[in-house]
């Protein structure tokens, strides 16, 4: 069984392919859904990446003209998304470029895949910096070498110097002028940025291509060897790999960005069809 | 390199010279293109969406616009076939998805105007499950008080599907929920207990309307009404949608309603480009609003308009055949009839139903091995697909070693014998639901949970050991010989179940049921040697499940801000047992794999959009072909918005009505079909009737005049 031709690898699939490759073969290939449960405390889990999906939902909002005011007023049931806000409020839009794209999809191509990336925020200015910004709402900041060597990291820069031109009007966008930023907003908005260069996205590009190339010659996917990979994936029951993940362990900045292509809410408007 | 994505569908097809005169249309035009289903008007659409990006346009300021997600199909498989694409992404939206969207993100600035008591609260976007439950708990006190549709005889599902109906309507049509009653007695209440009964509905619809806007609920009606008249005109949601969507493509346009044209209309004001498509003689989806009148007027707005009457799908024959139907239905006699439609035709009749299901799969298998017909050109349709027609289609061509995949929208969840067994072990796991199953629901359970299982065994695993709504360990089978027979390997299994049930009966606190759901799932049924292991419909069922209760809970959660807090449990289990249809999934309809012959009620088939090379119409002599399905509170024509204020609904306005369905539905089945129609027919329905139906009568009408102009059958 083999990949589906219009597959589009996102920073999301690289990285389950990076954590373990049975997990890539079981998600997209065999696209097996599989409802077990991730975290020990499966409602507190809930509870949290609902907070921090109605986090990036109030950023959206606030960027498409809903006001602050009415957008914190809505906050009083959850003191510590009003934290949040409240860092966002204060840090999470100072000195970026004027010209922002909330929430935009881009796309290139690579070893002949396609290759997405799905924005919270991009910041660009004509012939100046172009910037990315990720909203993360998790407590505890990875050092910079973990999150530089992140596959969000690695093809969300590449894909917007590959692909960002058409939003500065055809201005291709060189490498120098593109930083990434990670704001953390239940950390009083710290931020780590980090630079991209040439040499970094030759880098970049050769690392992605070796890995969509070895996923598209494989014919095994081996579960990983590291069981502690297994903690919060779904399938761990599948491969027999122990219990399910401690909330304290887990890290949710790692949940909030698995985006799928095209994902859409279910249309209301399909259940109609049940007329027939 | 193995794996390589291949060219991308979209640029694969060839296109006539007429095609590629739209496509290359100078980009700031708005064309409309209309023409018969089969002349190519899907394809131009999609090639002009790549001409565009191809052109310079961002593709994230095209809007492609269908009325279901299942057209917009032809046009995401080929944006995701083009791999070599550099930029953003085309949207593609239903007017569902795109007023739900605007609602949530401009909710706050809304919310009061549009009178919900709780407009710093977060709206509960709600799905058809959903809806039917909430219109349940308002409705149901006022059914039995008051004795509201007690002249009507008919299941209270249905009966508030129909109320629910009336709302959608009224919100894609664009008048007030208050005018349901009055508009439906004027043209339909024959008498004074008819005209109750529309009162009824009018006062139900406003209850259920009042209890959703103090709940901060939105189901569909509701959710379109807001975005019409209080997002839309918003200064933020017109920059937005209006700075963004510099270019529309619309298809299918005859399928959509009146408000989705209006927010076309709209919208096309400050667009630099358009493609509007319209196919004639369909307008199927009419019990949704579709409004091909509406839609017609969309071709104001455009430069140019162009129209396509040839078909790249049907032979000769087949065109023929479709004309020759269409005319005997009252159709203007069109060149189509010039044909000969008699090799496009093959029929066999039978007396009983089972041998004409036995002859359908004989010839499906025939087509398949003798004449190299892959499996995926061919689609067997009948008006509706019974669980039984279904069976017996499924078990004869799996028996003949014939791949098939089926989509019946409204298949509810507990047929699904993954779902079932879900449901029947949460009663078990629940005894103070005081809903224990019966010993049949826990044979069928213990079978599908059970790798290899069979059915006797399974009986005797229940009847030994299913005792007071419990799972007795199986050591309690005394005889060392029944034990045996069982197998100790299936009884070792059949333990862990009935011990992990047992542990969590015992144990404390109870879960939410989708928790419950999961646990199980993960915990033990996905696992080697048990029903789901490996399983991957098992799974989908199971996460469709799944999702639906946690859908369920999050909003009965939310709800519990303003009412009395429920047994979420029981009530979902309920629920579901009452047959409340499974939302729509499309999730399962892409993953068909377009691989095995199609199993669908025939409207399905055509809003799927595709051609095939064979068609089957089974049951020809059902009324269901033509006549529209009993619905006592609610009217198609009577609540469109072409309906003349005072006008009364007659019986032959009703004939009329079933004759143009026919001709229409025959028209589009027939421009969907390459090379032949097969019909299936047997004196005896499925229920051991007599069907004498509008298509039955049409074919042999048909049949008799080509023998008598010397063109026998």
């Amino acid at each position: 069984m083999k990949l589906q031709v219009d597959f589009a690898f996102t920073q999301g699939s690289l990285g389950d392919y990076a954590d373990c490759a049975r997990r890539f073969e079981m998600r997209y290939i065999k696209r097996m859904r599989y409802p077990a449960l991730q975290a020990g405390d499966p409602l507190q889990f809930e509870a949290r990446l609902r907070q921090g999906a109605r986090f990036h939902k109030l950023v959206q909002q606030h960027l498409l003209g809903v006001p602050a005011e009415a957008l914190a007023a809505s906050l009083s049931d959850d003191a510590e998304l009003a934290r949040w806000w409240s860092h966002y409020q204060s840090s999470g839009l100072t000195d970026l470029p004027p010209r922002r794209y909330s929430e935009i999809t881009l796309q290139t191509h690579l070893a002949g895949r396609r290759l997405l990336a799905k924005y919270d925020l991009l910041a660009l200015a004509p012939g100046g910096p172009a910037v990315i910004v990720d909203w993360k709402t998790g407590s505890r900041v990875p050092s910079r070498s973990v999150l530089r060597g992140r596959m969000q990291t690695v093809v969300y820069r590449y894909v917007l110097a590959q692909a960002g031109a058409h939003l500065l009007a055809g201005e291709a966008i060189a490498p120098e002028r593109i930083r990434m930023d990670y704001v953390y907003v239940a950390l009083e908005g710290e931020r780590l940025s980090f630079d991209y260069s040439a040499a970094q996205m030759r880098e970049d590009e050769a690392l992605l291509s070796d890995m969509i190339a070895a996923i598209d010659r494989a014919d095994a996917f081996p579960l990983t060897d590291e069981e502690r990979r297994c903690r919060f994936c779904s399938y761990r029951s599948h491969c027999d790999r122990g219990g399910a993940g401690r909330l304290e362990d887990a890290d949710f900045d790692e949940f909030e960005d698995v985006e799928e292509e095209d994902a859409f809410s279910l249309d209301l408007d399909q259940i109609a069809e049940i007329e027939f | 390199m193995k794996g390589r994505p291949k060219l991308s569908e979209g640029r694969a097809i060839s296109l006539s010279a007429a095609q590629d005169e739209v496509v290359g249309e100078p980009v700031r035009r708005r064309i409309w293109l209309e023409g018969m289903a089969g002349s190519g008007k899907t394809s131009v659409g999609v090639r002009r969406v790549l001409r565009l990006i191809e052109g310079g346009v961002p593709a994230e300021s095209i809007l492609i616009m269908v009325p279901q997600r299942s057209l917009a199909q032809p046009y995401i498989r080929a944006l995701r076939g083009w791999t070599e694409h550099r930029g953003g992404q085309v949207s593609v939206h239903t007017i569902g998805s795109l007023s739900l969207q605007m609602v949530e993100t401009f909710w706050f600035l809304i919310a009061e105007a549009a009178g919900f008591q709780h407009p710093r609260q977060l709206p509960n976007f709600i799905g058809l499950e959903l809806v039917q439950y909430f219109m349940a708990r308002v409705i149901e006190p006022l059914v039995d008080e008051r004795e509201y549709f007690n002249s009507v005889r008919i299941d209270r599902q249905r009966l508030y599907s129909q109320i629910i109906d009336n709302m959608n309507k009224a919100a894609m049509v664009g008048f007030p929920i208050s005018e349901i009653g009055a508009r439906l007695k004027a043209a339909l209440a024959g008498g004074v207990e008819q005209a109750h009964i529309f009162d009824d509905a009018q006062t139900c619809a406003l209850a259920f309307r009042r209890y959703c806007l103090s709940h901060n609920l939105l189901d569909f009606s509701l959710q379109l009404e807001v975005f019409r008249d209080q997002v839309w005109p918003t200064a933020q949601a017109q920059d937005y949608l209006r700075g963004r969507y510099k270019h529309v493509i619309a298809d299918n346009v005859e399928e959509d309603n009146p408000v989705t044209h209006r927010f076309l209309r709209e919208l096309l004001e400050s667009s630099l480009s358009a493609l509007i498509i319209f196919d004639r003689d369909a307008g199927f989806r009419r019990f949704l609003g579709a409004d091909p009148a509406e839609a017609r007027r969309l071709q104001d707005q455009c430069d140019s308009c162009v129209t396509f009457n040839k078909s790249f799908v049907m032979s000769e024959n087949v065109a023929s055949l479709g004309g020759h139907l269409a005319a005997q239905l009252g159709a203007p006699a069109a060149h189509e009839i010039d044909g000969d439609p008699r090799p496009a035709l093959k029929a066999e009749a039978h007396r009983y139903h089972p041998q004409m299901v036995d002859w359908v799969t004989r010839e499906v298998q025939r087509l398949v091995n003798e004449d190299d017909v892959p499996p995926a050109e061919i689609v067997i349709l009948a008006p509706f697909l019974s669980d039984a027609l279904r069976f017996g289609l499924a078990e004869g061509l799996a028996g003949r070693g014939i791949p098939l995949r089926s989509h019946r929208p409204s298949r509810a969840l507990r047929d699904e014998p993954a779902a079932r067994t879900l449901l029947t072990l949460a009663r078990i796991a629940h005894p103070h639901w005081d809903m224990p199953p019966t010993n049949f629901d826990v044979v069928c359970a213990l079978m599908t949970a059970i790798q290899d299982l069979d059915l006797v065994r399974a009986k005797l695993l229940t009847e030994m050991l299913y005792r007071k709504g419990r799972l007795s360990p199986f050591a309690e089978i005394r005889s060392a010989a029944m034990q045996e027979r069982i197998t100790y390997d299936l009884g070792e299994r059949y333990d862990r179940l009935a011990a992990w049930l047992n542990r969590y009966i015992d144990g404390a606190p109870v879960d939410a049921i989708d928790i419950f759901f999961r646990r199980l799932y993960g915990g033990l049924l996905a696992r080697a040697g048990f029903g789901f292991h490996a399983d991957v419909d098992a799974g989908n069922t199971a996460q469709n499940l799944v999702d639906s209760a946690r859908n369920f809970r999050w909003s009965l959660d939310f709800m519990s801000r303003y009412d009395e807090k429920l047994d979420l449990g029981s009530d979902y289990v309920k629920m579901v047992d009452r047959g409340v249809i499974a939302n729509f999934y499309l999730r399962d309809w892409i993953a068909d794999a377009e691989t095995g012959v199609l199993i669908a009620p025939a409207y399905t088939f055509l809003l799927n959009n595709r051609a095939v090379d064979y068609q089957f119409w089974l049951n020809i002599g059902s009324e269901g072909w033509a006549r529209r399905l009993y619905q006592p509170l609610t009217h198609p024509y009577v609540l469109s918005r072409g309906w003349e204020a005072g006008a009364v609904w007659t019986d032959e306005d009703e004939r009329e009505l079933n004759r143009g369905t026919l001709r229409r539905l025959m028209l589009a089945l027939t421009r969907r079909c390459r090379k032949a129609i097969y019909l299936g027919h047997s004196e005896l329905s499925e229920s051991g009737y007599e069907g004498r139906g509008l298509l039955l009568e049409t074919l042999q009408s048909l049949l008799r005049r080509l023998a008598r102009e010397g063109q026998d059958v």
